[in-house]
């Protein structure tokens, strides 16, 4: 436990060392807050509409946050250590590989955590947004999200052989989902064709997922997202294990 | 009787194409130090990786402390340090971070403040570790390898890119860690290195073992294989060496001017 412990410890130090993970976990949804808030204010979407564009766009970025710790820092780092045989190096002590990586998602969704509190505070105190759902659904909603997301995170990890092959396989789908799924901008300005290619991200259901949930729906009316969801999950997460089965980790 | 701490038997391991280690035996005894020696691609990481934990062979039985490296690693490595050939650290991770870091898998740490200090390291504790020479890392790597105060340790290429001083200042403290009862293997192509420090020496060529023994023995063994007028019993280990090993084709001036 104590090696474990220090682990997450060195995690987290390295985490605020690498300035990609930590300033687009922790500081780029607070600027786009600002950058759209700047712009539409936290107005009703359209005239006349009971949603308000800030209480949409905030859980929007908490799933950017977590797009950016699931499919990008946390399996570049994971590729990272493999193509520079780190992995082997913790292999060859007490610890082993496998506590590096537990420390590693761990620590990955405690800093998803921190991000999407610190949006909400800033959403809160700049344009008095309020998550009007409660901690129950709020949390699975969360919950589900993060872990189809990590899990496909974790599946182009067992895809890539190398670091710049993980990093293509994250960037694009990372970038894809970012501006197609609604993660930035809300999905009701969408053309009809990107509507549709829409519907085959998981983002897509991520941010469908939280952003209900914020907003109050109960779990019931997201049951086509949890499933999806699931399914992502558990698909991305078992092919994931069978790869990693076969890599080579000396 | 000294106690056996690493038991290998008619080890096998191959690669896609390659059969890199051939049915090889040889045992390592608490304060002995074993030196395996042999050209590039002759076997020798490969070897010490089963011994390690860190490969799985194909044959064979490999014995650490009693038990499988390779299906007991946790166990093992609470016993045994490791320098590997070659290591990378996390970037941007400092040197007295990975040495903390290192501390905190065993329950009775070395005191590496102390280590840090001897190794000629003690002003490198905040730089780094990517930003050391290959030789101050080199260093790092054999100090990490002591932390968990080892009963069995495995060394491959002990001493490379150590400059000449550090090179006698470490087979001086292996000679005085072997003392204190604990067992060394080492992969090392430095044959002054060998003859200095090892007890006992594994020949490999082509994964397969050509000989195990003593140094002395090993003498006799070259012995036999040399004309008699070629022999004189003043050669030093590499000469012996260079007499019975494979030779390879050197660069000539035809493929250069």
């Amino acid at each position: 436990m104590k090696g474990f412990i220090a682990l997450c410890k060195m995690e987290l130090r390295l985490f605020t060392r690498d300035f990609f993970s930590f300033f687009f976990a922790l500081v780029f949804p607070v600027l786009m807050l600002l950058l759209f808030g700047g712009i539409f204010g936290n107005e009703p979407v359209y005239e006349g509409a009971n949603v308000r564009m800030m209480d949409v766009c905030v859980p929007a970025y908490c799933v950017m946050i977590i797009g950016v710790t699931s499919l990008m820092s946390l399996p570049l780092t994971l590729a990272g250590y493999k193509e520079k045989k780190i992995y082997k190096r913790f292999d060859a002590t007490p610890a082993g590989k496998g506590n590096v990586m537990l420390a590693q998602v761990f620590v990955n969704v405690v800093m998803t955590l921190v991000g999407i509190f610190i949006l909400l505070v800033a959403g809160a105190v700049l344009y008095h947004v309020r998550v009007k759902g409660t901690i129950l659904p709020v949390s699975i909603g969360l919950s589900f999200s993060m872990a189809a997301m990590f899990s496909m995170g974790f599946l182009f990890t067992a895809v890539g052989w190398d670091v710049k092959s993980t990093s293509l396989l994250c960037y694009l789908f990372y970038f894809v989902m970012l501006f197609l799924s609604g993660a930035t901008m809300p999905d009701m300005l969408f053309p009809d064709t990107v509507k549709t290619i829409s519907g085959f991200l998981p983002m897509t259901y991520a941010v469908d997922l939280v952003q209900g949930v914020f907003a109050g729906d109960g779990l019931g009316l997201h049951g086509r997202e949890l499933l999806v969801l699931g399914a992502v999950t558990v698909a991305c997460g078992v092919a994931g294990a069978i790869l990693y089965r076969r890599k080579d980790w000396t | 009787m000294a106690e056996e701490i690493v038991r290998v038997e008619n080890l096998d391991l191959a690669y896609k194409n390659v059969h890199a280690v051939k049915g090889v035996s040889f045992s390592v005894k608490a304060g002995e130090i074993v030196a395996i020696i042999g050209q590039n691609g002759s076997g020798k990481t490969s070897t010490v990786e089963c011994v390690e934990g860190l490969r799985k062979p194909d044959g064979g039985q490999i014995r650490v402390f009693n038990k499988d490296p390779w299906l007991r690693r946790g166990e093992v490595y609470k016993e045994m340090g490791v320098q590997l050939q070659e290591a990378e650290y996390p970037l941007k991770i400092r040197v007295e971070e990975l040495c903390g870091l290192f501390a905190s898998f065993y329950e009775r740490p070395a005191d590496w403040e102390l280590l840090l200090a001897q190794m000629g390291l003690d002003e490198k504790r905040k730089r780094p570790v990517h930003k050391l020479s290959s030789g101050e890392k080199q260093r790092l790597s054999i100090l990490l390898s002591l932390m968990g105060r080892p009963k069995l340790l495995v060394l491959d290429e002990l001493t490379t890119g150590l400059d000449p001083e550090v090179r006698q200042n470490m087979w001086k403290s292996f000679g005085n860690i072997r003392k204190g009862g604990v067992a060394i293997l080492m992969v090392s192509h430095y044959l002054d290195e060998v003859e200095v420090l090892s007890d006992k020496i594994l020949y490999l060529e082509k994964g397969e073992r050509q000989f195990f023994g003593t140094k002395q023995e090993f003498r006799e063994y070259v012995k036999t294989r040399v004309p008699a007028g070629e022999w004189e019993e003043t050669f030093s280990l590499e000469k012996l060496y260079l007499m019975i090993t494979p030779k390879t084709a050197g660069l000539t001036m035809e493929g250069i001017l």
